[in-house]
This record gives structure tokens, C-alpha cells and sequence, in this order.
């Protein structure tokens, strides 16, 4: 009897599930889910209930009719099964109920703030996951039936940073010149090696300053539970590392574009200043929209420089692991620490990296799934309307406005229908593609001028040139898919780190990891703005 | 969760493997975050992880680009 009592929240939850994706299937939810901008993922939401409700339920019912014992199938399915589908259903509201409507209560608040809330302060589902984790915790605490399912949230978080690899790929990494490199790796050490210095004269714990230094020095979320294992990092640190650097983020958001325009910076200078001095990718992305709206150039830099940092985490996870056994005494060799210190998971992220690179997921020169293909296909093409809107403006003289190149562009567009390279050099793909692509970069500028109001162009020519650029522009349903995998691992590891955080672990933490994050940030900002200003001139990209 | 729960859960987070190394050094201090897991180990840890994500990107492959 107690047994089924013991049983009874996962089979609430289980058939609550199934009725929920039952009433899913019926498109009943539709009008909500557009309302939340979510009904794309109505199959998935269906899908995922039914599966996940099917899976409790079953395993509920095993588990009344028998006390769960010590086989693997016990102790990594049965026993923590309360606790894995409390967090995924909590994963799913966040999903797809809390951050889109986060979204749209900011969009509403625009008007009277002047700014989106959720922008700010980043309300996506990495912090609104730790803040659910935290409030259960420290209002109810975790129920009885989910403490061994949440004891699976650092497994989940390294899958998930396992699959951030396959999101990047070395061809566009190579874009960066190779002093760009040494800028950022230089940036990403010097932090590292600074918080530890500060960790040391604060006589902060080891674990506290080594996760700490990853997450100021690397990029936040995946630095930190990357290294966590290596330095012996509790969840409340752990936390407590990405809960500084999203709060460090914010005020740079603001403070970062302001002082780019005071100090007269070229969009690519700011590009480089943002993406080394920003940590939170989302946070370097508002930055470079706030200080240039119309030029693509200061986003796409300040991203390459952004997750360029990614990279260095093997050899972070290298610097840290060695650092914490001089620390605790330990006597390392070379194999020490490359070997039996070196986290397996992070090898799982070099091997998705690689796979990628190769261009197993999507072509190799994709950055997060996306590339530019500009080969003759039906895809790539503007639609007969389209081109006829832009013949006829071609004949009417409406591009006068625009620069030689740029009018070469559209005249190209005209003529083949669709972005390309130069069609008698269609056998030399990398002499079409690099012409074909500065084409479409020349047309990127047409639309930046006519947003700017510094040309005048019919709403049908703009639309039809957005569309040209839109074609070239593809996905890799792969990458997508494994990104997709990658948010649900983090979602579920988030609230899970979240859930291990008590009080009491925060209030032991004190405010020292603040202080010390704020200071290396501050330090990286200045020397960053110096150094950029120094070094970078307008061509950083190769 | 209070030390008394975190105690319990030291215990159990080794479930399933006995009286283990971990178990006998009875270091709660520094066993406490391998109590918040399910595997015994670190490594273990990771190479499930690996695994996991290895078939995962398999059918991923074969669903978004090998059978399509």
C-alpha cells in the first residue's frame, strides 16, 4: 500500500501527461500555442507527452508491485523515473508556457520601460530553469519521490555540452585571422589565470575560484559545467558562477555600447571589443545590435570572437585540472592529467566538434547550422513575381541611389534570378562561391541603407531582395535537431543544479565570487578596449 | 535538503555498487557531490553521457539526413 502511495505523484504526473498530449492531438491547444508563438512545436509537445506520460506511467506501475532493488535498470531508470519526469515537466512548462510568455509580457512592458525585460535580463530558459530549481527547493522542498531523479541533472548537463559541440565547426573559426586568435585566447588565459590570482588573495575554496575562473575567462554556462568535475565544484557554486556572469552581462549590455559610440569605435572594432569583453552569447548579440542596428559586420564579428573562446574550454579543462592537483597536493605527471584527469565528456565535445568540421551535419563552413549555399538550385531562386518587381525597378532607374558594387549585385540578381557567383565560373566552386557571397553581402548592405533611409526603395523591391538573401541562407535540419537536443539536456540539467541549491549553500558562498567576477570583468572589459583599439583595424576576417 | 538528508543521500548516491571506496572512506565532506549523482564515478559518468550522445547523433543522422 505505501508503495503505491510512494508511487502516486508519478502517476498523476504520467496521466496528466498523456492528457495533455491527447488533447494536444486534437489541436484543441492551437490557438494558445499561437498565441505563445509555440504551436511549431505542437508534434514535438505531442510526441514528447506521450512518450514521457507512457514511460511513468509503466514505471510507476513496475515500481508498486515491487520494491525497487540494486540492478542498473533500479538505480538509473526506476528509482530516479519520480524525479526525471518531475523536471521534465517542469522543462516542458518552462519550454514552451514560462519563456514564451516571458517574452510577450516584455514585449508588452516595451512601451512604458523602454526596454524588453526579457533582454535584459536574459529570462530565458537557462535562468528561468535555475530559478524554478531554486524556488521548489527552498519553498517546498524537493519531494520525497524526486531526490533520486534530480541526482541525474549533472549527467544531463554534460550531454548537453557534449551536443554544443556539434553547433560549431572549424572552417568558420578559421575566418579569424590568426592574431584575432592570440587576442582572444590571450583574453580567455589572462582571465582565467587573474580570477585565480584574486580566488587566492580572497581565500576563496579552490572549487569556487576554479569554476569561476572558467566561466569569466570561457563563455558562462558550458565553461562552468565543463570544469565543475575537474575542480570539485558544488552545485551552489556552480550557480552561483552563472548567476555573476549573466548579472556581469547585463550591466555590459548597457555600458559596452555607450562607451564603443563615446569612443568612436568602427563596427568592427566594437564587434571584437564586444564578443572578447561580453561573456553570455545572447548578452554579446544585444550589445552588437545596440551599437549598430543596420550593419550585420559588428554582430557577425562579435559572434566569430565569441565563440572562438569555445574552443580554448579543452584547453581550459587542461589548465584548471592541473592547477587544482598542485593545489590539493597532488603529484601530476603529463598522463595525470591528460589522461586520467581530462573529463571524458569534454573528449564526447571535441569528437561532435570534429564530426562537424568534416562536415558530417551540415557543409563545414556552417556556424550553428547555418550556411550559405549559392549553387544553382530551385531553392536558391526568387520567385517569377519577385523578379519581375525587381526587373521592372531595374528599368525604372530605382537603384540610383546605390554603390557601384551594390548595384552590380542587384544588376546579377536580375540577370541569374538568384544570388551567384559568376556563371563562367561555375567550375571553380570556390571562385563562384566567394563572388556569389560577396554579392549577397552587397545586397545585405542594400537593405541596411534603405532601413537607414539613406535610399528609397518600394516595400515589393525590398521584400524581393530580402527574399534573394533569404534562399541563399540554409539550415541543416541535423544541426537543428542536435540543437534542439542540446537545449532540452541543458533545460532538464538546469533545474536540476537549480533544485541542489539550498540557502544555506547560498549564503556560505557569501559575495566574494561577485566581488572577484566583477573585477576580472571590469579588468578584461578595459584591457580588451585598449588592446582592440590597438590592434584591430577593419579587416579581421579573412 | 538539511545534513541530515544529505547524509542519506551520500549513502545512496552509490546505490547499486555495495560497499565501494566510496562508502568505506566515509568522507562526507568530500563525497557530497558524487552523492548528487547516480553513477559511482566521474568517469562513468562521462562515458555514459558520451555514449548516450553518440546514439543520439546517430539517429538524428539517420532521421534528418541519411533517410531523407
Amino acid at each position: 500500500m505505501s508503495q503505491i502511495k510512494d508511487q502516486m505523484p508519478t502517476l498523476i504526473m504520467g496521466g496528466s501527461l498523456l492528457i495533455y498530449g491527447l488533447i494536444a492531438k486534437t489541436g484543441a491547444l492551437l490557438p494558445v500555442a499561437k498565441y505563445l508563438h509555440t504551436h511549431k512545436t505542437m508534434d514535438l509537445q505531442v510526441t514528447m507527452t506521450l512518450i514521457v506520460g507512457c514511460i511513468a506511467i509503466v514505471g510507476a506501475l513496475i515500481n508498486t508491485t515491487r520494491k525497487p532493488g540494486t540492478s542498473k535498470l533500479d538505480t538509473f531508470v526506476l528509482r530516479p523515473l519520480g524525479g526525471i519526469v518531475l523536471i521534465l515537466v517542469m522543462a516542458m512548462a518552462i519550454r514552451w508556457y514560462a519563456e514564451p510568455l516571458m517574452k510577450i509580457i516584455s514585449k508588452g512592458l516595451q512601451p512604458t520601460l523602454g526596454f524588453k525585460i526579457y533582454k535584459v535580463l536574459n529570462l530565458n530558459y537557462v535562468v528561468l530553469g535555475i530559478l524554478a530549481g531554486v524556488l521548489l527547493t527552498n519553498t517546498w522542498g524537493i519531494p520525497k519521490f524526486a531526490g533520486e531523479g534530480v541526482k541525474c541533472a549533472r549527467f544531463v548537463l554534460k550531454m548537453g555540452v557534449i551536443m554544443l559541440g556539434a553547433r560549431y565547426s572549424f572552417a568558420e573559426l578559421a575566418k579569424l585571422g590568426v592574431y584575432s586568435v592570440f587576442l582572444v585566447g590571450f583574453f580567455v588565459l589572462g582571465t582565467v589565470f587573474l580570477v585565480l590570482w584574486l580566488g587566492n588573495l580572497f581565500k576563496q575554496p579552490k572549487s569556487m575560484t576554479g569554476v569561476l575562473s572558467a566561466g569569466m575567462g570561457v563563455c558562462g554556462v558550458s565553461a562552468t559545467v565543463a570544469v565543475a568535475p575537474v575542480v570539485k565544484a558544488k552545485s551552489a557554486e556552480m550557480a552561483y558562477t552563472i548567476g555573476t556572469i549573466l548579472s556581469f552581462g547585463i550591466i555590459c549590455m548597457f555600458v559596452f555600447p555607450t562607451i564603443g559610440k563615446l569612443a568612436g569605435m568602427s563596427p568592427v572594432q566594437f564587434g571584437a571589443w564586444a564578443g572578447t569583453g561580453i561573456l553570455n552569447s545572447a548578452q554579446v548579440a544585444a550589445a552588437a545590435l545596440a551599437f549598430n542596428a543596420v550593419d550585420i559586420e559588428t554582430l557577425k564579428v562579435a559572434e566569430i570572437f565569441n565563440i572562438t573562446r569555445v574552443l580554448f574550454l579543452p584547453i581550459i579543462v587542461l589548465v584548471l585540472a592541473t592547477w587544482f592537483g598542485k593545489e590539493t597536493g597532488q603529484k601530476l605527471s603529463f598522463k595525470s592529467v591528460v589522461i586520467d584527469k581530462f573529463p571524458v565528456f569534454i573528449i564526447g565535445f571535441l569528437i561532435l566538434f570534429f564530426m562537424s568540421s568534416v562536415g558530417l551535419f551540415s557543409p563545414p563552413s556552417h556556424y550553428k547550422g547555418k550556411y550559405i549555399d549559392v549553387s544553382y538550385n530551385d531553392r536558391s531562386q526568387v520567385t517569377p513575381e519577385e523578379w519581375e518587381v525587381l526587373n521592372t525597378a531595374m528599368a525604372a532607374g530605382e537603384f540610383s541611389g546605390l554603390t557601384p558594387t551594390q548595384l552590380e549585385a542587384v544588376t546579377n540578381l536580375v540577370e541569374q534570378h538568384q544570388i551567384a557567383g559568376n556563371f563562367e565560373d561555375r567550375a571553380d566552386k570556390k571562385a563562384f562561391d566567394k563572388a556569389g557571397r560577396a554579392r549577397m553581402t552587397q545586397l545585405q548592405g542594400v537593405l541596411a541603407a534603405a532601413k537607414a533611409k539613406q535610399i528609397t526603395l518600394s516595400a515589393d523591391v525590398k521584400a524581393a531582395i530580402k527574399h534573394a538573401v533569404k534562399q541563399v541562407k540554409k539550415k541543416s535540419k541535423t544541426v537543428v535537431t542536435l540543437t534542439d537536443f542540446m537545449i532540452w539536456f541543458f533545460a532538464f540539467g538546469l533545474i536540476g543544479l537549480g533544485m541542489q541549491i539550498t540557502k544555506k549553500a547560498i549564503t556560505q558562498a557569501g559575495g566574494w565570487p561577485i566581488v572577484m567576477g566583477v573585477i576580472a570583468g571590469i579588468t578584461k572589459a578595459t584591457l580588451s578596449f585598449f588592446v582592440v583599439l590597438w590592434l584591430i583595424k577593419d579587416v579581421v576576417l579573412n | 535538503m538539511s545534513d541530515e538528508e544529505k547524509k542519506v543521500t551520500i549513502e545512496t548516491g552509490d546505490a547499486g555498487k555495495g560497499t565501494t571506496e566510496l562508502s568505506e572512506s566515509a568522507n562526507t565532506e568530500k563525497l557530497e557531490e558524487r552523492a548528487l549523482s547516480v553513477f559511482s564515478s566521474d568517469r562513468n559518468e562521462d562515458i555514459v553521457a558520451l555514449v548516450f550522445c553518440l546514439i543520439t547523433t546517430f539517429f538524428v543522422l539517420l532521421f534528418t539526413k541519411w533517410l531523407v
